[in-house]
């Protein structure tokens, strides 16, 4: 058991399954000899050599389109896009190429990779850089979409995605970095499409990814300590494939579901989760359902208004008190 | 004396040369099978038929080994084929019955068959140029010896993706042969009119360190020999090609353009130059007898018209095949 | 290689067929022209013969399911819910790479479960719990309602009593705090009972009273109607006797009819899916699993119905284990709300005490309950020779607005040919 940092888990989770799997390689902007713009890759040049961790041009389409054409034909790559925005310029990959090919082919062909990016906010970096698109993953058939809170989650679940036989979108939340965690000693593996409960609760159940996990729980002993409100606090982990029995059974003790997200609202993953909880856990539910997200805005480059548009902890006390109190 | 003379000169040698028009035979009277199933509206949604262009798939098709790999367009009919795909998975796939490639999940614009080599067809163009340089990277890792053929047309040089992976194949040196199928028109507008050099492939291999390789796509021993030369350097890892092939498409973009755009003329200049009449000639002046020739033909028509009744008779695939393969394990599970 | 059987086109306009019965088992040999299934449309009824040869693996739609033309309902030879194998020029080098060094990888996406399809990929529940509109402008959270609901609870009185301490809405908290707190009914005040009896005067208790207003209710708006048949139950008494001793040591509990009879019921009602369906609002909802209630007395101190949900799934002796659960949880009050909700189809049982029939009060919103009374030897007549079998008499009340008297005595039909005929030793594991 040892601390480590989410940054250092990333390295050490791609290291772990590079070190097991010799068809496991990793290609990206800068990602080898100057060890990552995140420094999220440091070491990992040195360590397997120019073969396995290659620097690319800025080319985006062909950084994907190499991963999959190496997938496809036996290999099993990591390929990084640095900030999680520049998926818009080879989305054509991620939305069309990658995800469709098993169902096209019959099943003829698959494309077990792993995309990393930097998704998420925090860091002062404005409109084209700090947005979290895990909802422009999430609504396409074929692919699996994964965004860790935690550095022991970086790990396990970073080597449940290199080791699935599918394409799998692995968010890296840029502001999560520098945060640290207990991590056990020795190999780590996870599993997708579970979540995980962070802490019990029996009043309401709140639902939350990545950067906003902390934030709820944060939130959750507000609420305990002065709103006499236990909140069960649900970290989703994995969009695709989604772990709703978690989510439908603690609603099904609480009663109540809020989420926590950090897109802009509209069809934000939780919209999903609402409509799944409204439909299924409709004879379970004790009040209305509740999102909390980001306005429907670009994010701002500028501090004050950049922390004023992401959910954090006294807007989520704030608006689960006056619902369930109110 | 003239044909003793061809014949002692000859790179290509019988064998090759009899398959070289097999292929374009087998092509053509499939792709022709093709458009009089549209007619009788077997067919369904859309097709792109490359009639008249069948010279470079099939010279490609004899250069490739078993094992290298190949990747198309939507107008993948000819490339498909050229791999050694039998016609009556194609045209099954076109016609969307059980017995096509992908048993009717792809349609015409995705023939895939992995066991021919045939690594898909793709069909927003320029990304699998780059899907392409990933097959090449895999074998260059684990020193396997395939080469990697990627075909597209005139239209795919002005999409960003063609200029990444140009860049790349290049920068990583990888066994990868690209090949541009100039058939003078994008879909509806010539490529001259919205390109900025008038050779759209060959005029940019300069700006990737390239040599300029421009050739008669419609000689199948011309693809052949330029394909051999590509692929072997490939092979010995000396990196990738850049190849354009002058020729053109007999018919329209699709089953729905019946290629009015084409100045008067044009098309019949270009059947002058039809590779299926050229390389029966070139047979003929190889000292081969109106009867081997006679026999490819029919025996090429027989596999049309036998692969036609089995599609004929094929049922569509079973409605379970719906939610299959979504995901990697067969299924299509997104929750538990 | 696996081949699908599909539900064949049977006429231009029909668009489902419903499986009737099946004539072959999973595990049966399949030779081209064997009669499959007997199949059921809105204009024929017709026996589909096999047109290809193997071993049955699957049945994906059973007796009484119902499945769109063209979909499978059945597999021949291949595995029938394996994942495939998946197809790729990557599969054999990735896998010897793993195979060589690595642990094995973990489970990928938890797969779904059976009863999840792509066109039902969130369970809408069937269940209805009332209108979210109490009196006057009070609204009911869908939770507090399913609690009045299951529990038995005036709704009326708890919008009274919300709204006198000034309340907008009911949740579940005000649900509990309603039970907890000590009840007058406040239900239509029933007619007094007259004081001229000079006997003991009995309280009733919660369950009786809350049972007794809720079958005062079902038998004033439910148009009952009741027909029985008598079932000859010799063929299953013979393999009781055999499996009863083993079935006590194994299970700890005794092999009744009951099993038998709830087991019948369920293969009965795929046959008749509107006997098994809940009505409301003009509606009859169809229930795609038999929630089978059993009637429960509890020291003649009350009834209760704990539900055994999705009986359908189970085999005769797994049905048996299941109801013996229910009503030991039922007597030694260890029910949970969920026991009790949900119920489609109600089966209550006198036999024990030797009654001839009964006509039981249907429990809404269910459209059917099934009686069993006594069985006992009886001359019966066969081949015109008069002899002793084992007889016993299977009544059910019927809500007329469901369905009409000849689908009701079809479905008892049904049942009774079941029962009687059914090769019931293989249910418990007997090989014949």
């Amino acid at each position: 058991m040892a601390e480590l940092s989410y940054r250092d888990a990333v390295i050490r989770a791609i290291s772990q399954e590079m070190e097991r799997d010799n068809n496991v390689v990793f290609l990206g902007e800068d990602v080898a000899k100057a060890g990552g713009v995140f420094k999220a890759t440091v070491g990992l040049y040195e360590k397997f050599g120019p073969h396995r961790v290659r620097d690319t041009p800025i080319s985006e389409q062909a950084i994907l389109g190499a991963a999959m054409g190496a997938a496809m034909t036996g290999l099993r790559p990591i390929a990084e896009i640095m900030f999680s925005d520049f998926a818009a310029v080879c989305f054509d990959f991620i939305a069309n190429e990658m995800p469709k090919l098993s169902y096209m082919t019959n099943g003829q062909l698959t494309c077990p990779l792993v995309i990393r990016t930097g998704n998420g906010a925090g860091v002062r970096f404005g409109a084209q850089h700090s947005q979290s698109i895990e909802n422009w993953t999430m609504m396409i058939p074929g692919l699996k979409v994964v965004a860790p809170s935690s550095p022991v989650d970086v790990i396990g679940l970073m080597a449940a995605a290199v080791r699935d036989n599918n394409p799998v979108i692995f968010h890296e939340h840029k502001a999560l970095y520098s945060t640290k965690g207990e991590v056990p000693d020795g190999e780590i593996v996870d599993t997708l499409g579970t979540a995980k409960i962070l802490r019990a609760g029996t009043d309401c159940t709140i639902v939350a990814l990545a950067m906003m996990v902390s934030r709820a729980l944060e939130a959750a002993e507000i609420l305990a300590r002065d709103h006499g409100i236990n909140a069960e606090v649900i970290d989703v982990r994995s969009l695709v494939p989604l772990d709703t029995r978690t989510i439908l059974g603690s609603v099904a003790k609480t009663g109540r579901l809020f989420t926590v997200e950090e897109n802009p609202r509209l069809l934000g993953w939780g919209a999903e989760i609402a409509s799944i909880v409204a439909d299924e856990a409709f004879w379970d539910l004790d009040g209305p359902i509740v999102r909390i997200t980001t306005p429907h805005i670009p994010l701002p480059a500028a501090d004050h208004l950049e922390d004023l548009a992401l959910p954090n902890a006294s807007r989520i006390v704030e608006k689960i008190a006056r619902v369930m109190n109110g | 004396m003239a044909k003793e003379k061809l014949a002692t000169n000859d790179d290509i040698g019988l064998e090759k040369r009899l398959e070289l028009y097999r292929l374009q035979i087998e092509i053509r009277d499939a792709e022709k099978r093709a458009h009089d199933l549209f007619l009788q509206n077997l067919i369904k949604g859309t097709s792109h038929l490359s009639l008249g262009q069948e010279a470079i798939a099939a010279g490609f098709g004899v250069a490739l080994k078993k094992g290298d790999k190949s990747f198309c367009t939507y107008r993948g009919h000819a490339h498909t084929l050229a791999r050694g795909t039998p016609v009556e998975g194609v045209l099954g796939e076109l016609m969307l019955r059980d017995n096509g490639l992908m048993r009717g999940k792809g349609g015409s614009m995705h023939l895939t068959s992995v066991e021919h080599g045939v690594m898909g067809s793709y069909a927003i163009i320029g990304a699998h140029l780059c899907i392409a340089c990933g097959s090449a990277w895999r074998a260059q890792y684990l020193g396997e010896k395939d080469v990697t053929a990627c075909f597209f047309g005139d239209g795919t040089t002005n999409i960003g993706a063609f200029h990444e992976a140009l860049n790349f194949a290049v920068v990583w040196r990888l066994p990868v042969i690209f090949v541009c199928e100039n058939n003078l028109y994008m879909e509806y507008t010539p490529i001259s009119e919205v390109t900025a050099v008038p050779h759209p492939a060959a005029d940019r291999a300069a700006a990737y360190g390239l040599p300029r390789i421009l050739i008669d796509g419609n000689d199948a021993d011309v693809v052949y020999r330029t394909a051999s030369e590509a692929i072997a350097k490939a092979r010995e890892g000396g990196g990738p090609s850049l190849i354009e092939c002058l020729t053109y498409r007999h018919s329209g973009h699709s089953r729905a353009d019946p290629a009015k755009y084409r100045p008067p003329g044009e098309l019949e200049k270009w059947l002058e130059r039809d590779p299926i009449k050229i390389y029966r000639q070139r047979l003929k002046d190889f000292g081969i007898g109106q009867d081997q020739i006679d026999a490819i033909e029919k025996e090429s028509m027989r596999k049309v018209d036998e692969a036609t009744a089995a599609c004929k008779a094929a049922p569509p695939a079973p409605v379970d095949l719906l939610t299959a393969d979504v995901y990697a394990d067969g299924g299509w599970a997104w929750r538990n | 290689m696996a081949e699908s059987i599909i539900m064949p086109q049977l006429g231009e306009t029909v668009a489902e067929g419903k499986i009737l019965a099946w004539f072959k088992a999973v595990g049966d040999d399949v030779k081209i022209g064997d009669k499959l299934f007997e199949v059921e449309t809105d204009k024929v009824t017709v026996e589909v013969e096999a047109i290809a040869a193997g071993k049955l693996t699957a049945i994906n739609t059973g007796d009484g399911g119902t499945a769109k033309v063209g979909m499978t309902v059945a597999v021949l030879d291949g595995e029938a819910s394996a994942p495939k194998p998946v197809l790729t020029a990557a599969a054999a080098p990735v896998a010897a790479a793993q195979a060589g060094s690595s642990p094995p990888s973990p489970p990928a996406a938890p797969a779904a479960p059976k009863s999840f399809s792509a066109f039902d990929e969130v369970h809408t529940p069937i269940e209805r719990y009332g209108s979210a509109k109490g009196s006057g402008d009070i609204r009911i959270t869908p939770l507090a309602r399913r609690l009045i609901a299951q529990r038995g609870i005036d709704v009326k009185a708890v919008a009274r009593e919300a709204q006198a301490k000034g309340l907008r809405k009911i949740e579940e908290k005000d649900v509990l705090g309603f039970m907890s707190a000590p009840q007058v009914s406040a239900a239509a005040p029933a007619p007094a009972a007259s004081t001229d009896l000079s006997g003991d005067v009995i309280t009733l208790n919660t369950i009786r009273l809350r049972t007794g207003e809720k079958l005062a209710e079902n038998w004033r708006t439910i148009p009952h109607v009741f027909q029985a048949i008598e079932v000859d139950f010799t063929e299953v008494e013979a393999v009781r006797l055999r499996h009863k001793e083993r079935f006590r040591q194994e299970t700890g509990t005794s092999l009744t009819y009951l099993p038998f009879i709830a087991r019948a019921c369920c293969i009965a009602l795929q046959a008749f899916p509107h006997v098994n369906a809940q009505f409301g609002n003009g509606r009859l909802r169809l229930s795609p699993d038999i929630n089978l209630g059993i009637a429960v007395d509890l020291n003649h101190n009350g009834l209760v119905v704990p539900v055994i949900h999705a009986a359908q799934d189970y085999t005769l002796q797994g049905l048996a284990k299941a109801i013996a659960r229910q009503i030991e949880k039922a007597r030694s009050g260890k029910l949970a709300p969920g026991d009790l909700s949900g119920g489609t189809y109600s089966i209550t049982n006198n036999g024990a005490f030797g009654t001839s029939f009964t006509t039981p009060i249907i429990n809404a919103p269910q459209v059917a309950i099934l009686s069993s009374d006594a069985i006992r030897k009886k001359p019966a007549v066969v081949d015109d020779a008069v002899v002793p079998r084992l007889m016993g008499t299977l009544g059910q009340s019927f809500d007329h607005r469901a369905f009409d008297g000849a689908y009701a005595a079809s479905f008892l039909s049904k049942l009774k040919n079941i029962i009687e005929t059914k090769k019931w030793a293989g249910e418990l594991g007997e090989t014949t």
